[in-house]
């Protein structure tokens, strides 16, 4: 009788803590993060470009051809612009350029402007969706000698382009090499 | 071809060159002094080692080498055709890469690769050159390593006289700045080389600083000494270039401070009023360790020189203000350190300062 007691008395205890633990509060975000190092959010929306193509390399011409042709006091409008007709890294790039030219003082006041023309985009063998692209640039600067007797050179980049919806292209990722 | 021409010639060139050198006498001498403020001492104070290394683009006040001068009417034997297969005719702004006793070694600056620009300074005149072309190396000239041939409707752009393919002499030389969307916005894949700064005794800027300003007080301890009119006596021991930043910072002492002043000027211009960078690049230009038309905030000398404190000049800098030690004394555009620092505006101030924040930058050699 009185093990039977015992057993019971356990009993009840274990179901009114399990219960009692149940009640609790679940955790902050903020002590979910403590846990799992991550902070818990909806995931982001999904990017959808302003501006798209009906092929890869119209969309990497355009993109191109705005990227390299601007002057300081356009740049960081164009680059705002650019970065709402891409997605991916691609945007956050722009982004990242559009804030850095704001208040690039050295670009400002040196008066440095950019031109140039897109000569070739070509698919990178073995690499789908990505694309070379070849330009040729001339810097220019009204306030500074620095650029003064420099030719127009080639560069290269990488271009990789997305298809937001069928027929709808858009780049997603953009690499200058040099 | 010119490359042909530098290696078979090269050293008949450096022994004529230095015969005229020596023959034009203190003419030639005269002249290369009167275009490269001492050029003669900086000669002396430089190395003859074989080659240089290139400072990054855009850094600095680039660099003193020695360079020769080929092709044209009165050196036919160089031809027209350039190693890198380019028509010099057609191509004018080139230079040879010189360096060693084969085409392999041409490497004197590293072996930069073909249309690679440069811009060369002769006295005022500067021009951005590719190169197109490789010789064999030779003697230094003026103590200075030999790098770079000119070819000589290049040189004759830059005023150098035209010797039948036989002037040497010192030219300075530095990296134009990188160009391109993808440089401007800081978004290439490839930073542009660190800066290797060359050797203190290839390149002491002590010795290549402009000449002194008149009237520079001077005294006899181991830093300057602030003076009751709020100007700075500099150290008898102190190197030539820091003798010269104080004389260029006592040209602009009490100046008014305003954001942006003295920004667009030329260097050697005594601005209205200035702010904490044009300051700091008055001075150092009055060093000879800025170019003339140099101008850029604070921020832009985070990279200036070399990290670290230096011997006797050392610059504080941020992205909001840029301050400086020469010879033990602050200069800076406000007294920071608080009452009993000195004016409140552009000068001299006596007591030190906070660095928490700041880069420690110093020049070369300095």
């Amino acid at each position: 009788m009185t093990r039977l007691c015992l057993v019971l008395l356990i009993g009840a205890l274990v179901c009114a803590g399990c219960g009692g633990h149940a009640a609790r509060p679940a955790p902050s975000p903020v002590a979910r993060a403590d846990d799992t190092h991550e902070y818990p959010s909806a995931p982001p929306a999904p990017q959808t470009a302003t501006h798209v193509t009906s092929t890869a390399t119209e969309a990497i011409r355009a993109f191109v051809t705005a990227y390299i042709n601007w002057d300081a006091q356009t740049v960081s409008d164009d680059m705002r612009t650019l970065a709402a007709r891409s997605v991916g890294q691609a945007r956050a790039a722009m982004m990242l350029a559009a804030a850095q030219t704001t208040g690039d003082y050295e670009l400002q006041r040196g008066g440095i402007s950019n031109s140039g023309t897109v000569e070739a985009v070509a698919p990178l063998v073995g690499h789908d969706r990505e694309y070379v692209v070849v330009t040729r640039e001339s810097t220019r600067a009204t306030n500074t000698t620095a650029y003064q007797g420099l030719q127009p050179a080639w560069h290269v980049a990488l271009a990789t382009v997305a298809e937001q919806r069928a027929g709808e292209w858009v780049v997603s990722d953009w690499q200058p090499e040099n | 071809m010119g490359s042909r021409r530098t290696g078979g010639g090269v050293a008949a060139v450096g022994v004529i060159g230095a015969v005229i050198v020596a023959g034009l006498g203190a003419g030639l001498l005269a002249l290369l002094t009167s275009v490269f403020g001492k050029g003669s001492e900086c000669g002396a104070a430089a190395s003859p080692a074989a080659g240089i290394v290139l400072a990054a683009p855009n850094t600095g006040t680039g660099q003193l080498v020695g360079a020769t001068e080929y092709g044209g009417p009165g050196d036919p034997s160089s031809g027209v055709i350039g190693s890198s297969g380019a028509d010099l005719l057609e191509q004018p702004d080139s230079y040879a890469e010189l360096g060693g006793d084969t085409f392999q070694t041409a490497t004197a600056m590293g072996g930069l690769p073909y249309l690679t620009p440069l811009r060369i300074t002769w006295g005022a005149r500067s021009a951005i050159a590719y190169k197109r072309d490789i010789g064999l190396g030779g003697s230094s000239i003026d103590g200075l390593p030999r790098v770079l041939d000119l070819w000589w409707q290049l040189a004759g752009r830059l005023g150098i006289p035209y010797e039948d393919g036989l002037w040497s002499g010192p030219v300075r030389i530095q990296r134009p700045p990188d160009t391109g969307a993808g440089s401007l916005l800081d978004q290439t894949a490839e930073a542009t080389p660190a800066l290797v700064a060359p050797s203190t005794a290839d390149q002491d800027p002590a010795t290549c600083a402009p000449a002194a300003l008149a009237g520079v007080p001077i005294t006899t301890t181991d830093r300057a000494q602030l003076l009751p009119n709020g100007l700075a006596a500099a150290p008898a021991a102190a190197p030539l270039a820091v003798r010269e930043i104080i004389a260029a910072g006592n040209q602009i002492v009490g100046k008014p401070y305003v954001y942006g002043g003295g920004h667009g000027l030329a260097l050697s211009d005594v601005a209205p009023a200035y702010d904490c960078s044009s300051a700091v690049e008055h001075l150092l230009y009055g060093g000879g360790l800025l170019p003339l038309t140099y101008d850029a905030p604070s921020g832009t000398l985070e990279s200036f020189g070399q990290p670290g404190a230096g011997r006797w000049v050392t610059l504080y800098a941020s992205a909001d203000h840029v301050f400086m030690y020469v010879a033990g004394l602050r200069w800076d555009t406000h007294n920071a350190a608080g009452p009993g620092d000195g004016s409140t505006g552009i000068g001299w101030h006596p007591l030190i300062r906070s660095d928490a924040g700041f880069a420690a930058r110093h020049p070369v050699g300095l």
